[in-house]
């Protein structure tokens, strides 16, 4: 009988309309949500092997030095220069191998056939961020793992694989191919099987453990004085502006890839957070909207809401018909909100597992939805319990 | 029960204006339940708002009314019932539907009682029209019934009987008087006239 009553003093298309506006807003939210948690991974996922306080330096090449190949080469007062600095904390080389290297397959089906020349170079291992448990080498094991530049892989599945008609492969897909590498020198050959165990945008570099190129220039190498061309540095703090004011000074080239990282993670968060306010600013305006129109409702429906205080009905009794249409709105414009973020994360899923590594992420946004659902409750349970309190206490 | 008003007064009227009232700035006004009471008074002296103050509804007085019950939680529903000068129907609302509306808070009545109520007052045919369709006189059956479908200790009536005809205020009387007798109940009624529908035990000018 109440809710009959009650009833007649609801506008649909105003509910309507409220549903709409907060399945929007929260669907934005929701998707943004989404879209943080599946890109932060990508962001943060340690697709770089190369530890992030460091860097790789080398000397600026202009027309003279490279008429004057000496010119590249780090000279011992230069070193001991850069380990003077406050903001150096390791200075390293790069080893090289000084032997012939061949790699190459043996023709599977599914994996197109090569055979290159190739070379090898080694960094101390406290350079690298890698964790994988194949980045050993023992000398009984007949295996070298590799790390090639992520800028390899790029060339390969946006130039080769593109224009020869070759499939695309993901970072996953080429570690699972071996392969084959031949060493030779000092009269000695051996093969020994391979694999890409990992991928550096810092190193432009074919990267194999140190221990075993340590070894094996001993035993296939040539033997004579490596030149020092290229420099690993690690810094205590990356972020310190003496570096670049250094490296500028002294004409050092360094690695600015990180910096332009930078600034589309910011230009990326900025964005992020334009789109989550406007998206907050929506889903406000619909609460405010629907406050309004039920303020509307009650200051029309006065005189019934009171005579049904003076009757005896109470403030909770008169106040649940309005929770209930608000909750049950609410819930439902949430949930609806919900299955079109999972809807529109899909597609974008689809769409960006082509291109790159994704993990699935956490039900975070599960959590989230639920947050704001009961949020909105909590504010609708206090404020219609108050108004209609208000009325009936005129 | 026991009503118990001291010093009372609307705030919105001046201490000249009540100078001869019997219960307006009164040391001690008291009304027991089982005790029928008549408030008269001319139109505009207060007396619905003094019904008002002791419902619970209106707080624009000073002095003080206390209740010898102290749980006033669901004095709306098990203590005080009011007949409400302007009845307070829902006119969007059947007959029916304005009694049951009250009744189901309080389970008091059963169907078969409120038909035979409404059948009484001669309503029993109207029982399913819209309150918007009914006359004053209608309406003010209806807002009585309803008054009726609750346990209470004392029944407010305010100018209950201002629209109806003799033969109705005679049955109304009746049916006022027979349920508050069973329940030991009393009554505060207020008039513009004399009145002498009930065995008064008290008589006040307001």
């Amino acid at each position: 009988m109440l809710y009959k009553l009650q009833k007649k003093t609801i506008n649909p298309v105003q509910i309507i309309g409220y549903a709409i506006t907060l399945t929007v807003g929260v669907s934005i939210i929701l998707i943004l949500f989404h879209l943080y948690f599946d890109l932060k991974g990508l962001f943060n996922k340690q697709t770089d092997v190369f530890n992030d306080n460091a860097v790789v330096i080398s000397k600026e090449v202009s027309a003279f030095k490279s008429l004057n190949k000496n010119k590249i080469y780090f000279t011992d007062k230069e070193i001991a220069n850069l380990k003077k600095q406050p903001f150096v904390k390791n200075v390293s080389y790069f080893n090289f191998a000084t032997f012939k290297i061949n790699a190459f397959t043996n023709g599977r089906k599914d994996i197109p056939k090569f055979y290159t020349d190739l070379f090898f170079e080694s960094v101390p291992n406290n350079y690298l961020d890698f964790t994988n448990k194949q980045w050993t080498w023992e000398s009984t094991k007949k295996f070298i793992p590799i790390i090639i530049p992520e800028n390899y892989l790029k060339l390969y599945n946006f130039g080769f694989a593109e224009s020869q008609g070759l499939p695309v492969l993901s970072k996953n897909t080429i570690s699972e191919i071996d392969f084959n590498v031949q060493i030779s020198g000092n009269g000695n050959t051996a093969i020994y099987s391979s694999k890409i165990v990992g991928f550096s945008n810092k190193i432009n570099s074919i990267l194999v453990p140190d221990d075993f190129l340590k070894w094996a220039n001993k035993k296939y190498g040539h033997g004579n004085k490596q030149k020092v061309s290229r420099l690993l540095l690690e810094f205590s703090n990356p972020n310190d502006t003496a570096i670049l004011a250094f490296f500028n000074d002294h004409n050092y080239a360094i690695n600015k890839d990180k910096l332009e990282f930078s600034k589309l993670l910011f230009f990326f968060k900025s964005l992020f957070l334009f789109i989550l306010i406007i998206a907050i600013i929506i889903v406000l305006l619909a609460i405010a909207f629907v406050l309004l129109s039920i303020n509307l409702i009650f200051q029309k429906n006065k005189k019934m809401i009171v005579n049904l205080s003076h009757i005896g009905y109470t403030t909770k009794q008169i106040a649940k018909f309005y929770k209930l249409v608000m909750f049950s709105t609410t819930i439902i414009a949430v949930f609806i909100a919900l299955i079109i973020s999972y809807l529109v994360r899909n597609l974008y899923l689809q769409k960006l597992k082509d291109l790159f590594e994704m993990e699935n992420s956490s039900s975070f946004t599960v959590y989230l939805a639920l947050i704001i659902l009961v949020s909105i409750l909590v504010i609708y349970h206090f404020l219609l319990n108050r108004k209609v309190a208000k009325i009936t206490k005129l | 029960m026991q009503i118990v008003l001291q010093h009372i007064k609307p705030t919105y009227m001046m201490d000249a204006e009540i100078n001869a009232s019997d219960i307006y700035l009164q040391k001690n006004i008291v009304f027991n339940s089982g005790e029928f009471y008549l408030i008269k008074a001319n139109s505009g002296n207060g007396k619905s708002s003094l019904l008002n103050f002791i419902y619970g509804v209106n707080s624009n007085y000073s002095g003080k009314i206390t209740f010898s019950t102290n749980d006033q939680s669901s004095f709306k529903i098990d203590k005080l019932s009011y007949v409400f000068q302007d009845f307070k129907l829902f006119e969007a609302l059947s007959v029916i539907e304005n009694i049951q509306i009250k009744n189901k808070l309080t389970n008091f009545k059963t169907d078969l009682q409120i038909e035979t109520l409404l059948q009484k007052v001669g309503l029993l045919h109207k029982k399913n029209a819209l309150v918007k369709t009914l006359s004053l006189g209608q309406r003010q059956r209806v807002s009585i019934i309803r008054a009726l479908c609750m346990p209470f200790e004392f029944l407010l009536l305010d100018e209950p009987f201002s629209h109806l005809d003799n033969d109705n205020i005679k049955i109304l009387t009746t049916i006022i008087e027979k349920q508050c007798k069973a329940q030991n109940a009393g009554i505060i009624l207020t008039t513009l006239n004399n009145d002498y529908l009930f065995n008064y035990d008290s008589i006040l000018n307001l």
